[in-house]
């Protein structure tokens, strides 16, 4: 992704090893918008999602003499974006149980005219559903990083998945008949 | 005839066989309606993955610039307070020094060398000029790209003297160290006269 994401990532890479504020800067222009997706998909609100990319991005800017490239610079980000987008759902207190989700929203089947488009489906997951969702399936993120990123085990991030799936499923009128 | 679970249908995209993963497979073969819900499962993570990127409606980008502009003057701050200290060590060594230099006999005192009075001019000249950047107030303006820069460059050029000035303190031969801190305070006068020039630039262009 770095290598089209940003032109001459080496050169850019280094000057912003030395602080040149033009090569940081064209670090922020390179991954803001997969960066504010990231955070948008996990955040609660738009707002939320832009102060959690400003904070990676100064995080990304003081930490770059830290990157080792062991991975791609994006991967990198990526993790700095993921953990602060989890941190602020904590900080939000995040509702570890969704049963409220449920109850706000009972499903029927005869409700099947109510179908979503999967945008507003995954919107109405619980935050910590919806991140998980996010991260596994689209990040690619396996189960032990995501319960690593989270303070929580496996089996909490593959319950939350399959449950979220389960949702997904229902809402957008997927469920096959048998 | 029951069918797989939703979380079996999950687990089965994972790598590896999980436990009752074996028999989920074998499940799997036999029945339309779950190989029906894993591949709806696919498909729905193939629209996840699909759907449009999400942009921001603001760019955070002098937000982010403001605060490592801030925390690097910070910096830069504690290293003057720390190059000032280094100057107050520098200036005690070398009146003790001078201080307790055998002196020539004879009536008349011997005229104080010229190296330690240049220093102590230079040492003025700098504290003067570091005060007169307080007076600037750098910390609340907002510099133009290139102004930065070259706001940083001189800053980093100090913190490199004073890094010098301070190993010098401690290393090598008298008078070989008087000339070699002369040579630093200078430099050091001059690094901070280019950056009360770039200062005072940045405040008359905006009618400070």
């Amino acid at each position: 992704m770095d290598s089209y994401l940003l032109a001459d990532s080496k050169t850019v890479l280094a000057q912003a090893r030395a602080g040149d504020p033009a090569a940081l800067e064209a670090l922020y222009r390179a991954f803001e918008t997969p960066v504010y997706n990231l955070c948008r998909r996990i955040c609660r609100t738009a707002e939320d999602a832009e102060d959690v990319m400003q904070e990676t991005f100064f995080e990304v800017c003081r930490s770059i003499g830290q990157y080792r490239e062991e991975g791609s610079l994006w991967g990198w980000v990526r993790s700095i974006a993921a953990s602060k987008a989890l941190m602020r759902l904590r900080r939000n207190k995040y509702r570890e149980t969704d049963e409220l989700h449920e109850d706000l929203a009972p499903y029927r089947r005869e409700d099947a005219h109510l179908r979503m488009d999967l945008e507003a489906a995954l919107e109405r997951l619980p935050e910590v559903s919806r991140a998980v969702v996010w991260l596994h399936d689209v990040e690619g993120y396996t189960h032990e990083e995501i319960a690593a990123m989270m303070g929580k085990t496996t089996s909490f991030s593959k319950s939350q998945l399959a449950r979220a799936h389960g949702r997904l499923r229902r809402w957008l009128g997927e469920e096959v008949v048998g | 005839m029951s069918h797989l679970s939703i979380e079996q249908l999950v687990a089965l995209r994972e790598p590896g066989v999980e436990p009752g993963g074996q028999a989920a497979r074998e499940h799997l073969e036999h029945c339309a309606h779950c190989r029906d819900e894993l591949d709806r499962l696919h498909q729905r993570v193939a629209r996840l993955k699909a759907l449009p990127s999400l942009r921001a409606t603001r760019d955070r980008w002098p937000a982010v610039r403001a605060r490592l502009e801030a925390e690097r003057r910070a910096r830069y701050l504690r290293r003057v307070r720390l190059g000032g200290l280094v100057g107050l060590a520098a200036a005690a060594s070398l009146a003790l020094a001078l201080h307790t230099r055998p002196r020539p006999a004879g009536p008349l005192a011997a005229p104080e060398p010229a190296a330690a009075t240049e220093i102590s001019q230079a040492m003025a000249r700098s504290r003067a000029l570091e005060q007169a950047i307080t007076r600037l107030d750098p910390d609340a303006r907002v510099l133009d790209g290139r102004t930065a820069r070259v706001a940083q460059e001189l800053e980093d050029r100090i913190a490199a003297v004073d890094r010098q000035l301070e190993m010098n303190n401690l290393l090598g031969e008298e008078q070989a160290r008087e000339a070699q801190q002369l040579r630093l305070w200078r430099e050091r006068v001059g690094l901070l006269d280019a950056l009360v020039d770039v200062h005072l630039t940045r405040a008359s262009k905006v009618g400070l």
